[in-house]
């Protein structure tokens, strides 16, 4: 058969399939069976048990189901109540006050648990009604939730740079270290506009009167160092080569067990509940890395994903244009697919063109992840719009325009890294030499 | 049956756990003796083959408890009636699909025992014995998806949807 009435045949099934509820891993297997059928390979029983084979017992993977641990260790402790009242003090001077704790305590929940409906989930539940007694604008309240929610993809130990690198062969130490900086510029970018809205907006945005001598500060923060000295461990013991990630994310586990049992959370019941959670996320991701695995081959027999790449040379297409489309086509999936689907999907087949435009593998994975955050709050179909849905009983139209400021900043960051790419690149290039 | 299918099910899933804690431990055990200057071998091919022990023996429980992802935003429309033949439609593909695989999975284990196929790691571990954790579990992940169409086709909704809407909350 030719090659362009397979890869037409397999779009449509891609689709269908996906809308008629099949497990997205599931999915995948078939339409990578399906090729192999049509180009009449009689051998891909053997091909599909030797990938899936080396795609699931790879030992880069490893550092998966125990970041996946880790975080379902903290996620049962007061980590959430903690960053709440540790943080407020602290930010007690700074205009938009309690919406930057909202900002932050996300931020640094979402580093740990490496989920962002979870985040907005769970620290919404605790914000949203101390924001609300206290008087603040209510749509400025879910929208700094609906953004810093997303900010888990990124800030590393994050799962969904696991899943690139695993999935594009790219070093996972050197990814954590390149989402660093973006994560931080998304935090400030988030920070910049509260503030400035607060100062535009004061009768939305109430001055706490209430003062804080330091001793309150450092009264307020000291429940917070246990967790923040874990990761800065974490992360520090990878960025200076110290650890494999997959080691750093033992000690992770290792530490955030520490930390529950010190501070009484940790029993019989939330150990297992914590290890079955982290048993269901990381099969969940498995299978579809398998199938995303055996679905790269098939597509390599099939020759579509260098076909396409050829076609970047025909068009003449400059990887600034590659990259608005590939921008519109990830916003479009990322509004009925996660995160993890987008980018094992993507690596699949775009992978060859992204890198025959002459685009950096190491920086394009900053730039799905950061287009799939985008996703996740696309208006009116983000996933975390739905979460916020949910959780406050708001109207999803609502939701959609409190969390649209921050759509355009993710997507103002986006546009930064792009015109200067040493923002992703530096702090790895940094810390290799 | 019903017993024993639900006996295995949380068994395996059970197993998937003690995996990832074995993961923890080998690797913590290579970290600690790599500092007192002692190696312990081929640490990485069982944390390898943990992981793939893990991974596949937890499919069966994942999938009861509605922790593989799809997308629902189609088939949520649908009313009782056809969300019904739409569940025993995947639940059908699912079966044949997981069917093959195991076959296959099983074909090649059995084909690495007959070739005595060894690991390239420093302690060679004849791989057919890592490999049949990821055919148990696939076979496993296949009876329950066949489990699951049989009570679908008893008029009952399958297990993993009364999961699904606590996930959104919850996970991914």
């Amino acid at each position: 058969m030719d090659p362009l009435l397979i890869a037409g045949i397999l779009t449509v099934a891609l689709f269908v399939l996906l809308a008629a509820g099949l497990w997205v891993s599931l999915t995948l297997m078939l339409l990578g069976l399906l090729t192999m059928i049509m180009l009449d390979n009689s051998a891909y029983g053997l091909i599909f048990a030797t990938t899936t084979w080396g795609a699931s017992s790879s030992w880069a993977l490893t550092a998966l189901p125990l970041f996946i641990w880790m975080g379902e260790i903290l996620f049962r402790t007061r980590l959430s109540k903690d960053l709440f009242e540790g943080l407020t003090p602290w930010l007690g001077k700074f205009p938009g006050q309690l919406l930057h704790v909202n900002i932050l305590s996300c931020g640094i929940f979402a580093a740990v648990s490496g989920s962002s409906a979870a985040t907005a989930a769970t620290i919404g539940r605790m914000t949203l009604p101390e924001l609300k007694q206290r008087g603040y604008d209510t749509r400025m309240a879910i929208g700094t939730l609906a953004g810093s929610g997303t900010l888990g993809l990124l800030i590393p130990p994050s799962i969904i740079l696991i899943v690139y690198g695993v999935a594009a062969e790219v070093s996972v130490a050197r990814l954590f270290m390149a989402g660093a900086v973006p994560g931080l510029l998304l935090v400030c970018l988030f920070m910049g506009y509260t503030a400035l809205w607060a100062k535009l907006n004061p009768q939305y945005a109430p001055q706490n009167t209430q003062h804080y001598s330091w001793a309150d500060k450092f009264k307020a923060i000291r429940s917070l160092l246990p967790v923040l000295g874990l990761i800065v461990f974490v992360l520090g013991s990878i960025y200076t080569g110290l650890t494999t990630p997959s080691e750093a994310a033992a000690f992770g586990v290792a530490g955030a067990l520490f930390i529950s049992s010190v501070t009484g959370a940790l029993s019989k019941k939330s150990f297992n509940e914590s290890l079955m959670g982290a048993v269901k996320t990381s099969c969940m991701i498995a299978l579809i890395l398998a199938g995303a695995a055996f679905l790269t081959i098939s597509m390599g027999f099939l020759g579509l994903p260098r076909m396409l790449a050829e076609m970047i040379t025909d068009l003449q297409l400059s990887p600034y244009m590659l990259l608005v489309y590939l921008t519109v086509l990830f916003v479009i999936l990322g509004c009925f697919l996660d995160g993890i689907s987008v980018v094992v999907l993507t690596t699949s087949i775009v992978l060859p063109m992204v890198q025959q435009a002459g685009i950096d593998l190491l920086w394009f994975g900053i730039y799905i992840v950061l287009v799939v955050e985008m996703s996740q709050i696309t208006p009116p179909v983000g996933f975390n719009l739905f979460v916020i849905q949910a959780l406050t009983g708001k109207n999803i139209l609502y939701i959609a325009r409190a969390a649209l400021p921050f759509f355009m900043l993710i997507m103002l960051a986006v546009v930064l890294i792009t015109l200067f790419p040493s923002i992703v690149t530096a702090l790895p290039e940094l810390m290799v030499n | 049956m019903r017993r024993f299918l639900d006996g295995l099910y949380t068994l395996s899933g059970a197993l998937a756990g003690i995996f990832i804690v074995a993961i923890t431990l080998v690797i913590l055990a290579q970290i600690l003796s790599r500092w007192v200057g002692f190696i312990i071998p081929s640490t990485d091919d069982f944390s390898g083959f943990f992981l793939a022990a893990s991974s596949f023996l937890g499919l069966a429980y994942t999938l009861k408890k509605g922790g593989h992802i799809r997308v629902n935003l189609a088939i949520q429309r649908l009313s009782s009636g056809q969300r019904h033949y739409q569940e025993l439609l995947v639940l059908a593909v699912g079966s044949g699909l997981a069917g093959l695989m195991s076959w296959h999975l099983g074909y090649m284990v059995y084909e690495s025992w007959v070739f005595e196929d060894v690991s390239v790691g420093y302690l060679p571990v004849p791989l057919w014995i890592p490999q049949s954790s990821m055919f148990i579990g696939m076979l496993i992940f296949n009876i329950a998806l066949v489990d699951e169409l049989l009570r679908v086709l008893g008029g009952e909704k399958p297990c993993y949807q009364n999961h699904e809407d606590e996930l959104n909350l919850e996970e991914v």
